[in-house]
């Protein structure tokens, strides 16, 4: 009987996760490692150890680009009290990308709030996601799996070693304790970060441009967190012109989920049979 | 004093739009560039690889020839070395001037199957890039394109949460992450 090749599908052994989570801009934070079986206390030190860099460099962030903070470098300049010009290379670098975003996808990603105040919490989780696996990586850990309120960053693999992906399932818009899909992240040619983006999340926080789209919920995977996040955002405020621009410009595969429950994908996220 | 502040805001975002919009379309110009030298790539492996088809039949020819005169040779060494020798004659015709004719590239495995590139020379010139093959494993012919298109949810990747190590979502709140999947497959690894 030949065997159905289902990319979802992980080798039983005796791998163990081991998972850490801490709360931070607004939502939980998750790092998890995956460690031989013969892992004793000293790699429980090492992931503690990693994991408070992860936080530490999530709060650094946070404090200078929530517009929660009163006191953020970003409150300050939504205040009028900061110029750009004289502001952090950090604060205007993470503006740069964020502009450079928006003309990649025509405006579908906006770091401006329709009353003109500077946003860039749309950039910055990812951008925290994607400096956190830096540093992982520099750290020398190599199996491990990044998701900080639903978008992903993998690396390696969860039976390290074995070149096995990491399994993402991607929860049902109408019922979030259900999934709707699932996607294999890393391994070998995979794409190694997904990001969802609903339409009520963090109420109705995604601006949409004209025309605007029914999307519920768009996931995307991309090579890196920041451009699937991003994307993800830009499908559900762009609609569908968004969705083809990114499918024709990135290499990414899409799931969107209209208001009614009905699926729009990329061939990537089609089972095999 | 905000007025002045706003207006200051307003010119930086302007100088640094347009550095954006520069860095965009230099970024724009090197992925033309980069898609140029890869045309290239396949035409250069073309040229040196398989060869023509006309010089694939020829090769036959040669190989038979080549098969009786190298008599120290096991004949399956012989065969294998045979046949990249006629290609390499082909290729090595064409590497004074290049030969007018059409040019395979090596089969190359990618994310929607195997893809192999024809291209076209005439007057040193390589006037046209035609992908050949584009199949899956099945030797079915696929849709190269990555357009989103409608899916049953019967259609799409199936995931249980047993299986899955990791869950993505809209973005969920501190407190809906309390009674979120993710919380639960966290729990577990703790």
């Amino acid at each position: 009987m030949p065997r159905t090749s289902d990319p979802l599908r992980l080798p039983e052994t005796g791998t163990k996760l081991s998972a850490r989570t801490f709360e931070c801009m607004g939502t939980v934070v998750s790092v998890t490692f995956a460690d031989s079986p013969a892992a004793g206390q000293e790699t429980q030190d090492e992931l503690a150890a990693a994991t408070a860099v992860v936080e530490r460099l999530f709060r650094e962030l946070d404090e200078t680009f929530s517009l929660y903070r009163p006191a953020s470098e970003a409150s300050r300049l939504a205040r009028g009290e900061l110029t750009l010009r004289s502001a952090s290379p950090e604060m205007r670098a993470r503006y740069a990308e964020a502009h450079e975003w928006r003309l990649l996808t025509a405006g579908a990603f906006s770091p401006e709030r329709p009353d003109g105040v500077l946003d860039l919490s749309g950039l910055i989780k990812g951008h925290a996601i994607r400096e956190a696996g830096r540093s992982l990586l520099a750290l020398g850990r190599r199996d491990w799996c990044l998701n900080a309120g639903g978008d992903i960053l993998v690396s390696g693999s969860p039976v390290p070693g074995s070149g096995a992906a990491w399994k993402a399932g991607i929860v049902d818009p109408a019922d979030r304790h259900s999934l709707i899909s699932g996607y294999a992240l890393g391994g070998v040619g995979g794409h190694a970060a997904l990001a969802t983006s609903g339409s009520a999340e963090r109420g109705e926080h995604i601006w949409r441009v004209d025309g605007g789209s029914d999307f519920a919920q768009v996931t995307v995977a991309a090579a890196d967190v920041v451009t699937a996040d991003i994307l993800a955002t830009a499908i559900v405020s762009g609609g569908m012109a968004m969705l083809n621009l990114a499918t024709e410009q990135w290499d990414v595969a899409v799931l969107a989920v209209h208001a009614d429950g009905s699926l729009l994908a990329t061939p990537a996220f089609r089972r095999q049979i | 004093m905000k007025a002045r502040g706003t207006l200051a805001a307003a010119v930086a975002s302007a100088g640094i739009l347009l550095a954006g919009w520069q860095a965009g379309t230099q970024a724009g110009g090197a992925s033309t560039l980069a898609s140029g030298s890869n045309t290239t790539t396949a035409g250069s492996t073309g040229s040196s690889g398989t060869g023509t088809s006309g010089a694939g039949s020829s090769g036959s020819g040669s190989s038979g020839s080549s098969g009786s005169s190298g008599s120290s040779g096991s004949s399956g060494s012989s065969g294998g070395s045979s046949s990249s020798g006629s290609s390499g004659s082909s290729g090595s015709a064409s590497s004074g001037t290049a030969t007018a004719g059409t040019y395979q590239g090596a089969a190359v495995q990618t994310r929607f199957g195997a893809v192999q590139v024809q291209i076209t020379v005439a007057s040193g010139k390589i006037t046209d890039v035609t992908a050949l093959h584009l199949t899956d494993d099945d030797r079915k012919s696929i849709q190269i394109s990555n357009r989103a298109a409608p899916l049953l949810r019967t259609e799409v990747l199936a995931a249980q949460s047993a299986d899955v190590q990791t869950i993505s979502g809209a973005t969920v709140t501190s407190n809906a992450y309390l009674t979120s999947l993710q919380a639960a497959i966290d729990a577990a690894n703790l």
